[in-house]
Formats: structure tokens, C-alpha cells, sequence
């Protein structure tokens, strides 16, 4: 396959890029584009290290190609969601929970995360549980990561990324 | 975060313009240092090699304290600033953790077996007081005064009563790089006194930002991806008959490809584009010599040869022929895959005589060494660079990433990155837990003391057979065994298949004799601070007035890992006697570790650990034959997730003298494992004897 110019629409901005028609989004995010906080895990879609939100919806970009995130959809990445000095209200609970061990797996997580409490804001503790199996985390955070997602949904800080 | 070659060579930025230096040296084999890396735009080359020490105190006021150890999730570089800001009475933004680089780091070994914070945290607290005791010295003869005089706090000495007479720490070397090697010995011992403030973990926002820095994420001008194609056998010095790489080559964005001394190497622009050349390569490998058919019992009883009598003590066929009772059982375990969500990753830099490699990795001063010998160069000429490491378990301490890179660099001339596939994480050089056998034998008297046990246990590695039990006939064999598989250092190490073992067969006889599987490890421990943890573990449970099921049961398991770690595990699960479905309920510990640097850092080493085993024993698992693996993605590898994690409750055992701290992060798997396995025979009533206890496992059980 010839590379080709896709128009990505990534954390509000728009982005040219040249690649592979067949190129997973995570490698041209993370390549392409310098957005390295997207994670390599496994590249089959069964680990949620390299989940993104498109048009709000959290996907593993290792199993979305470029050409399929190039149709107008809305791609935010860990990056987009907050910065060190403006953490989203998730990002923040993560800080305060100490949610992470070596953190590889936490934008996943995070990313997991903000999709399910824009989609329903007051989740329970078994809907939290459904929505984040698929992400594994090796160092095993669960616990702190539950009790972070759980205390931001109790509450009534805004989802939506501001950054 | 870039980097230019430039860059790398010569250095960028300083530490602080070093004033004062510590060193520590221990003599014999007391405790050495440890540490964590920050960005990888390393500390400059120049002043590195002056400076491999533990401790700087910086003309800015600022200390810095450096070791070999890494930073892999364990929380060692939050550690590490708890322990300097508080001996220093610094804020942390004058503190720094140098963490993993040989060139500016000692050598602090391998970090592994959660002893980083008990060697190197403490190694460095004691360092830490003893420089406080060297800089009141200088600062005393600085400000013509008595030491007693003196009042410190933030850096800043100053003599009582005299409010102008003041100096900073950062101000009592002159500006002139001094040198104290610090003999403790001769120094007087730290009067500091640590309280664990249970602060949060260091670096957070970085991590939730995704702005953390780890090996792949590294950009180095002119780096190429590069990789080698994975060997469909156990052994990788299979041959190659035949290769045929003209596909592979055509394929847009590759650099280059070929046969080189046995390997297909391959070298790329994008990842997604080396993954597909490998993918193309049409190869044909020699078969290995052993049979494909794994009969995994007769190939480790068949085997086995007498490594060491680890332990002998009485007479045990004696004691066996006359006790009350005797038991006999065998119990099997898994090969498990210690699957980190990072991959083994390295990004190489080689040039004629030089070598650079940032490297996910427990082992930097191994690696360099390994890189050194591939590539013919001194170790002087081999600078590793540990990145923040994305969970590591073992699996990135015996690696060969570091030096395939390095190789892979070398032979194309540019800098190379080498970031293991997902199968290539489980398959590359077959190295896995392996797989145990483990026979017991024991003796019981009426009164249901333990008098009599031997112990066979099959596997390569024996240090987890430690004493727990007070036994005057013992003998335990250690017998190595050859599998097609190799041994891989993985979280809980021996431990896990030796405690699952004999704690399983302590509650199995307990139960045979009714005894209360609680009070009978009560009566027969060696060590008496286990009572309490038992006590302690049981009232949390509420074991008193427990009542068991037919689909709900209770169960314990003791671990004393290396006469520093005690813990006491409970474990209640849930049976689905239809499909065999196990679900963990609950879990209550008790541990004994000795001195907490952080609650919230051990808190998460225990849960995670805990976490561990319950993967370990109920479903974590790689089928092998005497060819392959048969895992090659978490489609075949089932991990822990959040639908598995109960409740955990943990409390310590409150008799904390002032003191090192002796870690937490394997010991909490061990317990764990036993606790669930005997709580699920609690369950069902009938005894399982092989790990990890799957669905068809405990159907069978239940049907047999
Ligand atoms: S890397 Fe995409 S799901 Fe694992
Ligand atoms: S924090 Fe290490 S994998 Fe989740």
C-alpha cells in the first residue's frame, strides 16, 4: 500500500499526517504525531493500554486503522484530557488515590474511564467494573484505580476535558 | 523528550553545581544503596564520572542522592524522597533521585525481590544521618561555634541565640567538590528519627498525563525500529534452512533486511511496518531433536537429579514408621508468564566505540556488562540508562533486550529501537515460572504435633523453602529437573509453588485429623510471632462464627519469606459447583515487615502482590510442549482484572521497633495463593491438587 494524507482530528486540533491507509492510529499518534502518552500493550485490542476516546468513546487505537479515524470523528487522547497544572476531575482522583504502580497502564485507564462517566455520570460500582475490564493493569492498581473512578463519580465535578 | 546524538555525548545541564559528596561504603555485606531515574537527559558525562556516589549536596542547596536501583512501579523513588526530604528537612524540589544509570549511579545490583526499600531506602537513610552528622561538623567550624549550638532546619544551620549567624548546606563545601567517604564505623550513628507521613506517590501528575517518560517513548535522531524474528521452538539456536526475504523487503518503510548470524534481523521506519516484514519472512527452521509430545509428571520425576539437601535434621524414615498418622501427597504447579503491560523495550545508540542504551530494565550494571561482552567494547565505553520501567516482575532482569539493540544498532550503523511484541514478551527465549512438582510426607502425633516431614521438592530454584513449621524430623531434598522450558525469575519466585505446597498439605492434614486448620498452624509454628498474625487474621475474618457452605468457604496460608517477611493470609471464595467458576470474596491479611517508609507505597505493593495471587492460583497459566509455548497474547494468558479483586484487608502486626524496614512487594502473593486453594477445598470438601485451580479442574474434583 502507498502512503496517503489522512486529516485526523486529535485533542481539538486538526493534523495532517502521511501513513499507511492501514496503520494503526496508535503507532501514527505516537509516531507521527509525538503523542507518546498512548501506550503499546499488546496490538490486538485485549489489554486497553492504548484506549483513546473517539467521538467520546473509548477504543483500543491498536485495532483502528488511520483511514478509519480520518472520517471526522473526534479523537482525544491522554494528553487532551488535562495537563500537569489543570487535571481533569478523573486525573486528579488517579493523583489522589495514588491509582497507579509503574503507570504504563493508567492513560488506558483514564481514557477508559472519562468514557464511562460522560456516558452515564453516576455509575455504579459493578457498572464501573463491567466498563473497566477490559483494561489490564499487570502492577494490579485495581483497588486504588476503583476507588478513584468510584469518588469522582459521586461527585458532581465536570467530565468533559478542558484542556 | 529528544535527543540529539550531540547531546548524549557530551551531557546537558548539571547536577546542581556539586558541592559535598557522600559516599557510603559498607564493609562486608552490609546493605548497599538503591534508586529510581527521572528523564532520561541523564546527569553530564563529566561530572558523572567523578561523582558515582550516593549522596551530593549541591551548591544550590539541593541533594541528590543516586543508585543502580530502578524505578518500576514498586514506588522505590518515592521512597527514596520521603527518606532524603525528611532527613534533610528539604521540600522535595530540592531533592533529587538519580536513579539507574552506570555512569552516575553505583552499583547497587539487581532490583529484585523486594528488597530495594529495606536494602537501598534504609542504606540510604543511614547515609542520610550520617552526612547530617559531617555537615553540623563543617558548619560548626564555619560558624565559629559549638556543634550543640547549632539549630537546623531547611538546609540552613544556624547558632541558637544568634539569628545573623547562619550558612546552607549548599554553602559548606566552598565550591569545592569534596569528597567524604563515609565510614560507618567511625561515624556517629543517625539520631533521626523517620515518620511516615503517607505521602503520595511522586510524580503523579506526570503519570496521569501521560507525560511519564518510558524506553519506547524516547525519540533519538536517526533511530530506526528494528527487531528479530521469534524462533517457533523453545531452544532459539534452531537453524535456519531457509529464508526468503523478498516480500519482507518490498514492504513499504522498511530499511533493511536479512540473515545475520542465525536471526532474521529487521530494521524499519514505523512499528507497524517491522511487524509486517517479520510477518513476510518465508523460513524454514530445523526441528528440534525432543519429541513435540510433553508428558510434563514423567518428565520432571524422570529427570530430577539430587541438587542439595536444603534442609536435614533427626530421623525421618524412624520418626515415620512411628507416628500416630502419617500423610502422603503430591502437589503440582504451573508455567506462569510474568507479562509486565510494558514490553521489553531498549533504544540502542552504537558507534564505533561507544555504546548508549536506554533500557525498561531491573538490571542496568548486568546489561552493560552483557552489551560490553556482544559488542566486544570495555564496560568503561557501555553507559545503560534505566527509563522508567512499565512493570517489570522479574522478567526484565535476565533479559537480552539491552544487547540485542545494542547489536541490532551496531550492525546498521544508527541508533535502533527494540520494542518487544506482546508474543515476543512471552515467547522470546521461553522463559517462564517454571513448572513444580512437590511431594510431602508427614508425621502427627495425637495431640496433633508435627513430628515428622520430607519434602521432595522438583524445580530449579530452592529459595523458597524456608522453615515454617517446628518439626524435629526433617529432611527437604531439592531436586533440579530438566524441562524445555527455562527458569525466569518471576514475582513470588519459589515461594509461591512451595507455600501452595506445604500449606495446602497442612490444612489437608489438619482437616483429616479435625483439628482446626488455625489452631493446629498455632501449635506447630516455628516462629511465635506467627500467633498473633494468625489471631489477628482470623478476627478480621470473623472465623469464629463462620459457617461454610457447599459453595462458600474459608482458608489460610502462612509465608515466611526469608525469616523477614511474615504474613498470614484468609481467603474466602465462592464455588459455582455447575461450571467450577471460583470467585475470590474476600481476602484479610496480617504481615509482619518491619518498619513502613510509606503506607500508601506498601499498601500498593500488598494489594497488587495479593492481587498475584489469585492469578497464580486460579488461573494463570502457559501450556507448553517440548516444542513451544502456547501463550502468545492475554487471549491465551488469562491476568487478574477488576471483575477478580475482592475485598482486601490488611493489617500489621504492631511491633514495630525502630528499625529497617524488611519489604513487602512478593512476600503477599504467597499466602494468598495457599489461602484461596485451601478455601476453595473448604468449599467443596474435596482436596485439588494442581495449580491453578481452572473451572475444568474443580469441575473434576467435584465429579470425581
Ligand atoms: S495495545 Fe491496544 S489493546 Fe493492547
Ligand atoms: S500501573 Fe503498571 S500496569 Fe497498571
Amino acid at each position: 500500500m502507498a502512503k496517503r494524507d489522512f486529516r485526523l482530528l486529535v485533542n481539538g486540533k486538526t493534523r495532517n499526517v502521511t501513513a499507511e491507509p492501514d496503520e494503526p492510529l496508535l503507532w501514527v499518534l505516537r509516531d507521527r504525531l509525538g503523542l507518546k502518552g498512548t501506550k503499546f500493550g499488546c496490538g490486538a485490542g485485549m489489554c486497553g493500554t492504548c484506549k483513546v476516546l473517539v467521538d467520546g468513546e473509548a477504543w483500543p487505537s491498536c485495532r483502528l486503522t488511520v483511514s478509519a479515524a480520518a472520517r471526522g470523528q473526534k479523537i482525544l487522547t491522554i494528553e487532551g484530557l488535562g495537563t500537569p497544572e489543570r487535571l481533569s476531575a478523573i486525573q486528579k482522583a488517579f493523583v489522589q488515590h495514588g491509582a497507579f504502580g509503574c503507570g504504563y497502564c493508567t492513560a488506558g485507564m483514564i481514557v477508559a474511564a472519562t468514557a464511562l462517566l460522560m456516558r452515564k455520570r453516576n455509575p455504579t460500582r459493578s457498572e464501573i467494573i463491567a466498563a473497566m475490564d477490559g483494561n489490564l493493569c499487570r502492577c494490579a492498581a485495581y483497588p486504588d484505580i476503583l476507588a478513584a473512578i468510584e469518588e469522582v463519580a459521586a461527585s458532581t465535578e465536570e467530565i468533559e476535558p478542558t484542556a | 523528550m529528544k535527543i540529539s546524538r550531540r547531546q548524549l555525548l557530551v551531557g546537558a545541564g548539571a547536577l546542581g553545581g556539586a558541592g559535598l559528596i557522600y559516599g557510603l561504603r559498607f564493609s562486608g555485606d552490609a546493605p548497599v544503596s538503591a534508586a529510581g531515574v527521572t528523564a532520561p537527559a541523564a546527569p553530564p558525562v563529566d561530572l558523572a564520572r567523578d561523582y558515582t556516589d550516593w549522596l551530593i549536596v549541591g551548591r544550590d542547596g539541593t541533594v541528590t542522592a543516586c543508585t543502580g536501583r530502578v524505578e518500576m512501579g514498586q514506588g522505590l523513588e518515592t521512597v527514596l524522597y520521603n527518606l532524603v526530604s525528611q532527613a534533610f528537612d528539604l521540600p522535595n524540589e530540592r531533592v533529587r533521585i538519580v536513579l539507574g544509570d552506570t555512569d552516575t549511579c553505583p552499583d547497587d545490583g539487581t532490583t529484585i525481590g523486594s528488597c530495594a526499600t529495606s536494602e537501598v531506602g534504609w542504606g540510604y537513610w543511614l547515609t542520610c544521618g550520617r552526612a547530617r552528622a559531617e555537615l553540623a561538623r563543617l558548619a560548626a567550624l564555619a560558624l565559629e561555634c559549638g556543634e550543640e549550638e547549632l539549630i537546623y532546619s531547611g538546609g540552613l544551620y544556624r547558632v541558637a541565640n544568634d539569628e545573623s549567624r547562619a550558612i546552607g548546606i549548599g554553602a559548606l563545601g566552598d565550591g569545592v567538590p569534596r569528597e567524604a567517604v563515609i565510614d560507618p564505623a567511625a561515624m556517629p550513628a543517625a539520631e533521626l528519627e523517620y515518620v511516615d507521613r503517607g505521602t503520595l506517590r511522586i510524580g503523579g501528575e506526570e503519570i496521569v498525563t501521560g507525560r511519564r517518560i518510558y524506553a519506547g517513548d524516547l525519540e533519538v535522531e536517526g533511530c530506526v525500529y528494528g527487531g528479530m524474528l521469534l524462533p517457533p521452538y523453545h531452544d532459539h539456536s534452531t537453524k535456519i534452512l531457509d529464508a526468503d526475504l523478498a516480500a519482507a523487503s518490498e514492504i513499504p518503510g522498511v530499511v533493511s533486511i536479512e540473515k545475520h548470524r542465525g536471526e532474521v534481523r529487521a530494521y524499519a521506519e514505523s512499528y507497524p511496518a517491522l511487524d509486517k516484514a517479520l510477518a513476510a519472512v518465508e523460513v524454514s527452521w530445523r526441528k528440534p531433536a525432543r519429541p513435540e509430545q510433553l508428558d510434563l509428571v514423567n518428565e520432571i520425576r524422570d529427570g530430577r537429579k539430587l541438587k542439595e539437601v536444603i534442609e536435614e535434621r533427626g530421623d525421618l524414615e524412624r520418626e515415620l514408621g512411628r507416628c500416630d498418622r502419617v500423610f502422603t501427597e503430591t502437589y503440582q504447579t504451573q508455567f506462569a508468564s510474568t507479562t509486565p503491560m510494558e514490553t521489553e523495550t531498549a533504544v540502542a545508540d552504537v558507534t564505533s566505540d561507544r555504546a548508549t542504551v536506554w533500557v525498561s530494565t531491573q538490571s542496568p550494571f548486568l546489561d552493560r556488562e552483557k552489551i560490553a561482552r556482544r559488542l566486544k567494547l570495555e564496560e568503561s565505553a557501555v553507559r545503560v540508562i534505566s527509563t522508567k520501567v512499565g512493570g517489570a516482575f522479574g522478567a526484565k532482569a535476565g533479559h537480552r533486550v539491552a544487547d540485542e539493540a545494542a547489536a541490532l544498532s551496531k550492525r546498521i550503523g544508527r541508533p535502533v529501537k527494540l520494542v518487544y511484541s506482546r508474543r515476543d514478551q512471552f515467547q522470546r527465549f521461553s522463559r517462564y515460572k517454571e513448572a513444580v512438582i512437590i511431594d510431602l510426607r508427614s508425621g502427627v502425633d495425637r495431640d496433633g504435633r508435627l513430628r515428622a516431614l520430607g519434602i521432595d521438592v522438583m524445580q530449579d530454584h530452592g529459595d523458597g523453602l524456608v522453615e515454617v513449621y517446628a518439626v524435629p524430623h526433617v529432611r527437604t531434598n531439592l531436586y533440579e529437573t530438566d524441562l524445555p522450558a527455562w527458569h525466569a525469575t518471576m514475582r513470588g519466585t519459589s515461594f509461591s509453588p512451595d507455600c501452595f505446597a506445604l500449606e495446602s498439605h497442612i490444612d489437608s492434614v489438619a482437616r483429616q485429623m479435625d483439628f482446626d486448620p488455625v489452631e493446629f498452624r498455632k501449635q506447630n509454628v516455628t516462629l511465635a510471632s506467627f500467633r498473633p498474625l494468625l489471631d489477628a487474621c482470623a478476627e478480621m475474618a470473623g472465623y469464629a462464627n463462620y459457617q461454610r457452605s457447599d459453595d462458600r468457604g474459608l482458608g489460610f496460608a502462612i509465608c515466611n519469606h526469608g525469616g523477614r517477611q511474615l504474613g498470614v493470609v484468609c481467603a474466602e471464595v465462592s464455588v459455582d459447583r455447575t461450571t467450577g467458576e471460583v470467585k475470590v470474596e474476600h481476602l484479610w491479611a496480617a504481615y509482619d515487615i518491619g518498619t513502613i517508609i510509606n503506607r500508601n507505597t506498601a499498601l500498593a505493593n500488598i494489594r497488587g502482590a495479593m492481587i498475584w495471587g489469585i492469578g497464580y492460583a486460579l488461573f494463570e497459566e502457559v501450556a507448553i510442549d517440548g516444542h513451544r509455548a502456547h501463550a502468545s497474547g492475554f487471549e491465551h494468558y488469562r491476568l487478574p482484572r477488576f471483575s477478580d479483586v475482592p475485598p482486601i484487608e490488611v493489617a500489621f502486626l504492631d511491633n514495630q521497633a525502630p528499625g529497617s524496614p524488611r519489604g513487602c512487594g512478593e512476600m503477599p502473593l504467597v499466602p494468598t495463593t495457599g489461602a484461596i486453594c485451601n478455601a476453595v477445598c473448604n468449599a467443596i470438601g474435596v482436596r485439588i491438587h494442581q495449580l491453578p485451580f481452572t473451572p475444568e479442574r474443580v469441575k473434576s474434583a467435584l465429579e470425581a
